[in-house]
């Protein structure tokens, strides 16, 4: 039961390149009936540190995450989380892992504490060290007096919270997060994300982290993976998406529309966003091209602004328009 | 050591050391360990421990009524001492010890299984580090035991009092040979009455759905097995209905007497204790030769309960 375990599975050390995935997949498939196949094929790794899971809803995430924690067998394929087999080492996957589900899964008639310390207890910590853990994962995600009231009396973003503290109880190698976010407010979301960013960058923890909106969970993954109708669409460092994103915003207050046509003259792909154009950015001539257009066509320049566009509108290129993800099961 | 790396990689020092992160370095129970947690986790809750005090109301006012019969034995032998014993160990008040069972089980049984099913927190279970049928075992063995202390508690009490008043090594050693069988007619109680109200209460996960489904179960079907009890003793009868009462001997019932005790929980075990030996009188006629129909009832009603458990769970945890 208690086999050797790495000490950090967190970012790698420094030959990082060479840093074992967290997860592999090769061929993963899933079919629940003839008709419905919620992962087709899939194969993908995800580094360590943290990986956003990211699909319209019926894409296959959570049917992906149910797997890699070994409660749903794949149809066929393979699938290997940090070291161990989803088929044969359940187990100890789940003795490695934590899991915060996206439905609602709390009791309404117990304390956060009294919830989280038996959880820890599932999870297989002896009572005293459960207890401690349990102070601490609530602490971690900013719950003080408000553990000891009943879980039926919190906010939703507590909610969240517990859930994300129970998962952490254990003190998982790995964070398996589906929709974290979903349901809360603006802010409720920001919180969150900070807290999922922090622990992964501070824990060292590794954490996949689910979500059907691309454009909130960028802005706190290291690696990216996009899957739709149960295939991997794309797979990534953050970086790598980001570098290709670039992009200019010009803002003038008239002669927009000839501005565009002198843009396109000049070599440029102007596109419209708002009262603005949008161009990418090749290299530094082109903020040459544009100083140069605005100047000889003499526009009122209001803004000229680098942007760092959010992967969405990359995948709003790829696709030419926006697709509504086909088959939602 | 892990979170001075982290600090390094991160590269702002302060602000991670005051959160503090702990790795875990202790020891981790494996999956028996974690069983044996919830079994107690769940026997606690049998009774209404670690919850607000409404949830102990049940549990007591069972336990209290079912002590009663004993504690008035004990009043009774100590006032009049070498009488015989009013309640008996293996039979203990049939009527009243089934209607506080069918209370208790309707009452906890949906505390044991109905709540996790109702808040969804399953997943969260099934998501660390035990099989799919590791928690109905704990569930059923825990509420087993729950039904055991209630059912078995009264007799030691019982048995307590008798060997107060008693006189004697060999009256110590009388009643001590008549409270083994009782405490092993405990255990057919618990068992059976544990797995049934178990595995109607994971049908639904509305609480007092399930408390309806387990009390009209079993009340129905004590109320007709009772009901062709009475129709086949007077039907079967030439005169009037059999006159019971103090001294008189009660003749061998007509078989359809002796087989509608099939349909209830309590008449079954009744009917089992009394094809294994039991002798002392209850409602329910010694079911004399077909007495192996109430064995083989005993054990397909556990098998149907447990199995049906099982199925559920295994269906529960894969959706």
């Amino acid at each position: 039961m208690t086999a050797p375990l790495p000490l950090r599975a967190g970012p790698g050390p420094a030959d990082a390149g060479a840093a074992a995935a967290v997860v592999q997949t090769d061929a993963l498939t899933k079919q629940y009936t003839r008709e419905v196949t919620a992962l087709d094929g899939l194969n993908v790794s995800f580094a360590p540190g943290i990986t956003g899971l990211v699909g319209a809803n019926g894409a296959g995430k959570s049917t992906l995450i149910r797997i890699l924690l070994g409660l749903l067998p794949p149809t066929s394929g393979r699938a290997v989380v940090l070291g161990h087999d989803v088929v044969r080492g359940g187990e100890q996957i789940r003795t490695l892992t934590g899991y915060m589900p996206e439905h609602d899964c709390l009791p309404p008639d117990v304390t956060g504490t009294e919830f989280v310390t038996h959880l820890g207890r599932m999870s297989g910590l002896p009572a005293t060290a459960a207890k401690e853990r349990a102070a601490d994962s609530l602490r971690h995600v900013g719950l003080y007096e408000e553990r000891y009231r009943q879980v039926g009396t919190y906010s939703t973003g507590m909610k969240q919270r517990v859930k994300l503290a129970q998962a952490l109880v254990g003190d998982p190698r790995l964070l398996l997060l589906d929709e974290p976010t979903i349901g809360l407010d603006p802010s409720g979301r920001r919180s969150m994300l900070d807290l999922i960013s922090r622990i992964g960058a501070e824990f060292g923890i590794s954490i996949v982290v689910s979500s059907h909106l691309l454009g909130e969970i960028e802005q706190i993954c290291d690696n990216l993976v996009v899957i739709d109708g149960g295939k991997l669409l794309r797979s990534d460092t953050m970086t790598s998406f980001t570098q290709v994103s670039q992009v200019l915003l010009i803002e003038v207050d008239e002669g927009a529309t000839e501005l565009s046509a002198e843009l396109t003259r000049r070599g440029l792909v102007p596109r419209r966003s708002g009262r603005g154009l949008l161009v990418r950015i090749e290299d530094d001539v082109t903020y040459d091209l544009v100083r140069d257009a605005v100047a000889d066509l003499g526009l009122p320049l209001n803004r000229l602004e680098q942007q760092r566009r959010r992967v969405e509108e990359i995948f709003r290129d790829h696709d030419g328009e926006d697709e509504e993800a086909p088959g939602d099961h | 050591m892990t979170t001075e790396s982290s600090v390094a990689a991160a590269g702002n020092g302060g602000v991670i050391h005051d959160l503090g992160y702990r790795r875990y370095q202790g020891q981790r129970l494996g999956r028996a360990g974690i069983i044996r947690a919830l079994y107690w986790h769940s026997l606690r809750s049998a009774f209404g421990i670690g919850r607000g005090p409404k949830a102990k109301i049940v549990p007591i006012f069972t336990f209290i009524v079912m002590c009663l019969p004993a504690i008035v034995n004990t009043i009774a032998m100590a006032q009049h001492p070498g009488q015989a014993p009013v309640v008996d160990y293996d039979t203990y008040t049939p009527r009243l010890r089934a209607l506080v069972m069918l209370l208790f089980v309707a009452a906890q049984a949906p505390e044991m299984v109905s709540r996790d099913l109702r808040s969804h927190v399953l997943p969260l279970y099934f998501s660390r580090p035990m099989r799919r049928l590791d928690y109905p075992l704990a569930k059923f063995a825990a509420f087993t035991a729950a039904c055991l202390l209630l059912v078995e508690i009264p007799l030691i009490i019982l048995y307590l009092g008798n060997i107060v008043s008693a006189s004697g090594g060999s009256a110590v050693w009388a009643q001590t040979k008549a409270l083994i069988p009782g405490l092993g007619v405990g255990v057919l109680w618990a068992v059976l009455l544990a797995a049934i109200g178990l595995v109607l209460a994971s049908l639904t996960s509305r609480r007092a759905y399930a408390t309806g489904l387990i009390a009209i179960y079993f009340f129905l079907t004590f109320t007709l097995s009772a009901i062709l009890r009475n129709v086949a003793q007077q039907g079967a009868g030439p005169g009037p209905v059999p006159v019971q009462g103090p001294g008189l001997v009660v003749p061998p019932a007509p078989l359809g007497a002796r087989l509608p005790g099939l349909v209830s929980p309590f008449t079954v075990i009744d009917g089992v204790r009394q094809w294994l030996g039991g002798t002392n009188p209850s409602p329910v006629p010694n079911p004399g030769g077909v007495g192996w129909a109430y064995g083989l009832m005993f054990l397909i009603l556990l098998g149907v309960s447990l199995g049906g458990l099982a199925a559920r769970y295994r269906k529960v945890g894969a959706s």
